[in-house]
């Protein structure tokens, strides 16, 4: 079984396209004006997949789906942002605590227009019918709000989820629709589109992404440790599939302070380590002996680079271990900006010959809250496909002399 | 036609048909027109640049953010994604929305240097602002206010109704030009 990058770019287009006319029907519904920020395809475990909701409050509808593509939608409000749209729809419903009768009826509504255009895409496309179940109202904590056929496997089975993140433009409403097709349904159209292709990968080695991801960021960690001292913990580790200019709206306007570094060997790319100022400055005060200022002079922006290059190169040895390969890397650049300005020059220099990225992200953070660090990967996308194609065992077979001369 | 520019075209339908909005937000290769004098903003500009055109009298103002200087440098089938291809795909757009050709005025921002990537002819952020000013050039626009170049990102915001281009960078206050 493969996977042909160029239909899951054709079908991540399609969630983009079904979740703007969603956003589109819920407009002219309401009279709020709503926007898709970004729409991806993501595979993720199982637990991961568990731990980006949190303990978020969520209100929404659930549909099923069936025919040519079969699988489930969620349509997820935040709890605390959805009145909004039930006072304009249903004046007089009450949404404090548990909503009542007319807000869930309202909720359901909104869900089954917004859905309908959602899949009418979908089936446009495939050109074959797809059918809907009726809206379930559901009000749920966390992931719970995911239908609960998703997670019956083990814990890290990985699943394909089409997310589009969507949000008022003026007023705070944020909103999701997920996307879970039925892995086999998937595969089949995946796999149909790509015979003769030469941008396939196949499915099983996109594991090794996950891999990749969770070996870097825990080395990535581990030497952070070592340096300041303080305890962390890896979070949420992430594959996306998204197109290359949506790159920088994943990460969004927020400042961050911290490295971006470029990546050499197979596969090249570049790497990006974002603090929010807040952890930055803890970060700092841990590895400098007075008091950092709170402007970013040269010894604080220093310490940030010193810390960037010990866990760059403590991500890049987890890829380098996982893939059998040599990877090496430039000094880190110290950065403090807008999320999205930083991620700019990476997406127009992969831009040139790339269409889609990989987008790998995860997050190490402090049980104590002290601090928070985002890292994002963006390898370059055919040379992660020519090494994933290649056999990583042989190549593993090839290193062990070395190791044993140690 | 391919579904990628499926979803592009349609977001410039619903775009016009709901002028009502006070504000289009455009994101990265994408690019925005209105004769309805809402106010155009885009973020996320480091080495992309952002052109704005106008004409006053017809009340049209256009944005594009794009991210690469030439469209035969690069693959893909996004014109707006390119610096030539897409202030050319701007201009036309603002043309067909009622704007005349002569009286149309740009302004340009973006373009910074962030990072030093090694390799001294990848300095795509100056490229960009060169053939954002050649295109316009060529298209007989002339550029009446900029703000490019530097190591920082940037977000802006056009007013077509006083004309005005507000361009924030972090830490720093805001320019208008």
């Amino acid at each position: 079984m493969e996977v042909d990058i160029r239909a899951l770019g054709t079908f991540r287009s399609l969630a983009h396209e079904g979740a703007e006319h969603a956003a589109g029907s819920l407009s002219q519904l309401t009279g709020i004006e709503t926007t898709v920020d970004v729409t991806n395809v993501t595979l993720t475990s199982h637990a991961d997949l568990a731990r980006e909701f949190g303990d978020d409050e969520f209100v929404g509808v659930q549909i099923g789906f069936s025919g040519r593509l079969t699988g489930e939608t969620v349509l997820a409000f935040d709890r605390d942002s959805v009145s909004t749209i039930v006072d304009v729809l249903v004046p007089g419903a009450s949404t404090e605590g548990s909503f009542d009768e007319m807000a869930r009826s309202g909720v359901e509504e909104v869900g089954n227009i917004m859905m309908g255009g959602f899949i009418d895409g979908w089936a446009d496309y495939l050109e074959a019918s797809i059918d809907m179940s009726p809206p379930t109202y559901v009000e749920r904590t966390g992931s719970e709000i995911l239908p609960d056929s998703t997670f019956t496997g083990e814990t890290d089975d990985h699943v394909f989820v089409f997310k589009s993140q969507m949000r008022a433009v003026d007023e705070t409403l944020n909103f999701h629709i997920y996307m879970l097709p039925e892995a086999e349904v998937l595969s089949e159209l995946l796999s149909m589109r790509s015979r003769g292709a030469d941008t396939v990968v196949p499915i099983d080695k996109l594991s090794v992404f996950n891999e990749m991801t969770r070996e870097g960021t825990k080395k990535a960690a581990d030497n952070v440790t070592t340096l300041t001292g303080i305890d962390t913990d890896v979070e949420v580790s992430r594959l996306s599939f998204v197109p290359i200019e949506d790159v920088p709206n994943s990460i969004g306007d927020d400042e961050y302070v911290g490295v971006v570094t470029e990546f050499d060997g197979l596969p090249s790319g570049y790497l990006a380590f974002l603090f929010d100022e807040d952890s930055a400055h803890t970060i700092v005060e841990s590895m400098l002996p007075t008091e950092p200022s709170a402007e970013w002079g040269e010894m604080e922006q220093s310490a940030i680079v010193e810390l960037g290059n010990i866990m760059t190169s403590g991500f890049i040895d987890g890829w380098a271990n996982v893939l059998a390969t040599t990877i090496d890397h430039e000094p880190p650049q110290f950065v403090h900006d807008m999320g999205s300005a930083i991620m700019s020059p990476v997406v127009g220099r992969l831009g040139k010959q790339q269409r889609y990225a990989f987008l790998i992200d995860s997050t190490v953070q402090t049980a104590g809250d002290e601090f928070n660090c985002d890292i994002y990967a963006v390898p370059d996308e055919s040379e992660l496909r020519e090494v994933l194609e290649s056999p990583i065992d042989e190549r593993v077979d090839q290193m062990e002399p070395d190791t044993e001369l140690f | 036609m391919p579904p990628d520019q499926r979803g592009r075209h349609d977001r410039f339908e619903v775009e016009r048909a709901t002028p009502d909005w006070d504000r289009l937000t455009v994101g990265i290769a994408d690019l925005a027109v209105t004769a309805a004098e809402q106010t155009l903003t885009t973020s996320g500009l480091g080495s992309c640049v952002a052109v704005t055109v106008h004409d006053d009298v017809a009340s049209v103002a256009g944005l594009v953010h794009a991210m690469l200087p030439r469209s035969r440098d690069g693959t893909g089938a996004n014109p707006v994604k390119y610096v030539d291809t897409g202030v050319e795909r701007l201009y036309e757009e603002a043309v067909t929305e009622g704007a005349s050709s002569h009286r149309l005025e740009a302004k340009l921002v973006g373009g910074s240097h962030m990072f030093d990537f090694g390799d001294a002819d990848e300095r795509i952020g100056a490229r960009n602002v060169d053939v954002a000013r050649e295109t316009l050039e060529r298209l007989g626009v002339p550029v009446v206010g900029e703000d490019v170049g530097g190591d920082s990102g940037r977000s802006v915001r056009f007013d077509p109704e006083s004309g005005t281009l507000t361009v924030r960078k972090a830490g720093a206050t805001d320019r208008r030009i």
